[in-house]
């Protein structure tokens, strides 16, 4: 059985193994360049700490046209991979199979239905975990200077989802997914659609953020109204989950215009248009916002929820072990539609 | 004949609340190459699947050379199967299949499957999808015959060929079935090839099993009677009639008559051919209307 499955998916392996081939072309010079640009930035600010640059790194480094189209491009597109996996790979899977007919074929030779799925599945999963694993390093390896530069692997749901260990698991689960709605409506286009819809909507959409701000409880941090001053609380690195705005009796307000606020600092708002009351002209000299000041003085005050950068490989572990175990109900649920029914 | 490669009893098969199969009693002996016949829709593929395993029954019993048909590879090895569309990996070539065969059976034989492609020339580092149809439905059979099964089963496999590869497709089973110990059932609706090839018949019409006998024995007790017509009444205990057919004067009858019952000598006797006698037992199935 294995060296069937091998003739019968060699094409679609090497096929895909051309792909990481032209990933990795992309991916090592450009990585290699952004290190070389980091480092060189490193050591002149080193020599030279007055270089005006050298306050704002990552404001400044790295902000060519071409470097930022890749920067934001090269996540997304590694995002969307295994979805690819998903639709080429698992949808038509077993779809095929039982719309050309071909399962009668390879059935009634002398091999059980459930080795013949065990093999198939095995090679396929298999595959994908294999060419994720390597696309996904390769991310990884490339995002060190983003990463490093930006601290923001953890906030930002492209540098995410891109990195690490959960790219393997969004595959696994695209393609378990993918082959479980073919043999289920053994329509190859009825799976891709399925498995594109599911994708979209939990991946890109419902996990990331209503889900995985909740793998652990974040940690909670007050400032008073103010510019900067709820940020100076998080520390770098982190994922801010919310920042909210709310009144002396912790009520959350929903949006932050005048007519929220109490009568008194709502005027101060039209005060400032025309800036001649003594007390808003006195405030604005000592830089505080007298908005902020007569909130503050009311009671009002920020709250916000983040999760500490250390927490990263505990929520690449957590998200991965959802979508594995998607991914396994997945599995047995195509088990079942194998196995159970009629041919 | 001796023991049975093939009985059900009352095999029935439910899609939903629709039976494509019910009440199914066969009984196919070893040796025999049966002619499976019935319209469209009669369940005719439905109970060469469930012989196969492909699909569960829902009712009845079967056994399929002395085993309960399962997807397992004790009971597969023994047979062989070509589905209805003769499917094949389209992309993949002659070669390929015989390497799938091989990998996929504990016995097959690679040398005589190449043997017998090579006889029919057809090409075998050719996807097959590019081959003709005869020459698709050649390769499936020389597949399923690779495996040295015991029971063949095909289903309608000569339904989408030209009259020239039938006419190959059927020399090659023949060829296949001379070589022995080979049972075969085989599906098709053109009645005259299959008289040519078998020596056994089940028809199965709305569901059911008309007729499953020796074709021998099936037209030693099948007779037309013609006579006058309105005297369908005189016919005694032991004749059954299959199909009437009627004109101003006279009536034609298709019977079958119990061993030992004398036909009454206002009818006379004519000796039908089995294509007759399959055509009155389906047309018996219409008339019956719903059961």
């Amino acid at each position: 059985m294995n060296r069937f499955a091998w003739r019968q998916h060699r094409k679609q392996f090497l096929i895909m193994g051309v792909a990481l081939a032209l990933f990795a072309a992309l991916v090592i010079p450009t990585g290699l360049h952004f290190w070389h640009v980091y480092q060189q930035a490193l050591t002149t600010c080193k020599q030279n700490p007055a270089t005006p640059s050298c306050g704002d790194l990552s404001g400044n480094l790295l902000q060519s046209n071409i470097d930022q189209t890749l920067l934001h491009l090269l996540p997304l597109s590694v995002i969307l991979l295994p979805l690819v996996f998903g639709m080429f790979w698992g949808a038509p899977l077993l779809a095929k199979e039982y719309a050309e007919g071909t399962n009668s074929l390879t059935w009634t030779q002398s091999v059980s239905r459930r080795k013949w799925l065990t093999v198939k599945l095995a090679w396929v999963l298999f595959a994908t975990a294999l060419f994720l694993g390597a696309f996904a390093a390769l991310t990884t390896w490339w995002s060190k200077t983003p990463n490093t530069l930006n601290l923001n692997r953890f906030g930002v749901e492209a540098f995410f989802a891109s990195q690490g260990l959960v790219p393997v698991a969004y595959g696994l689960f695209a393609v378990a997914f993918g082959i479980m709605f073919g043999a289920w409506f053994r329509k190859t286009m009825v799976a891709v659609g399925l498995v594109l819809g599911l994708f979209v909507a939990c991946t890109l959409v419902t996990v990331p953020n209503f889900v995985r701000p909740h793998y652990m409880v974040p940690i909670t941090v007050t400032a008073p109204m103010g510019p900067n001053l709820l940020d100076n609380k998080i520390p770098a690195g982190a994922w801010t989950v919310s920042r909210n705005i709310v009144d002396k009796n912790g009520k959350t307000l929903n949006s932050f215009s005048p007519s929220d606020m109490p009568t008194q600092c709502a005027q101060l708002t039209q005060d400032i248009r025309v800036p001649d009351g003594s007390r808003v002209a006195k405030l604005k000299a000592s830089g505080i916002d007298p908005v902020d000041d007569c909130l503050n003085n009311a009671g009002y005050h920020q709250i916000g929820k983040y999760q500490p950068a250390t927490r990263y490989w505990d929520f690449q572990r957590i998200e991965s072990g959802i979508y594995l175990g998607l991914a396994a109900l997945a599995v047995c649920a195509t088990y079942w539609l194998v196995l159970r029914r009629d041919a | 004949m001796g023991a049975t490669a093939i009985q059900t009893k009352d095999l029935g098969k439910r899609y939903g609340s629709f039976w494509a199969l019910e009440n199914c009693n066969i009984s196919v002996p070893e040796g025999s190459v049966s002619a499976l016949v019935g319209p469209n829709g009669a369940g005719k593929s439905t109970l060469l699947k469930i012989l196969v395993g492909l699909s569960t029954a829902s009712d009845g019993a079967v056994t399929v050379l002395d085993k309960t048909p399962l997807q397992h590879a004790d009971f597969l090895s023994d047979i062989g199967y070509l589905a209805q569309e003769i499917p094949l990996y389209r992309s993949l070539t002659a070669a390929d299949h015989i390497a799938m065969g091989s990998n996929l059976n504990q016995r097959f034989d690679e040398a005589s499957i190449r043997k017998r492609l090579d006889e029919l020339s057809i090409p075998l580092n050719r996807p097959v999808g590019k081959l003709s149809g005869g020459q698709r439905a050649q390769v499936a059979l020389a597949l399923a015959l690779a495996k040295k099964p015991k029971l063949l089963l095909l289903d309608e496999p000569v339904a989408a060929l030209d009259p020239l590869a039938r006419h190959d497709f059927l020399s090659s089973l023949v060829q296949a079935v001379a070589e022995g110990g080979l049972t075969v059932v085989m599906s098709s609706h053109l009645l005259a090839d299959l008289e040519r090839v078998s020596d056994h018949v089940i028809v199965l019409a709305a569901g059911k099993t008309q007729l499953c006998d020796d074709i021998d024995t099936v037209l030693d007790e099948h007779w037309l009677l013609v006579g006058p017509r309105g005297h369908t009444g005189s016919l005694n205990a032991g004749i059954h009639i299959i199909h009437e057919t009627h004109t101003a004067k006279q009536s034609t009858l298709l019977v079958r008559i119990d061993k030992g019952t004398k036909v009454p000598t206002s009818w006379q006797k004519q000796e039908p051919n089995i294509e007759e006698i399959i055509l009155a037992y389906m047309g018996q199935a219409k008339e019956g209307g719903v059961r």
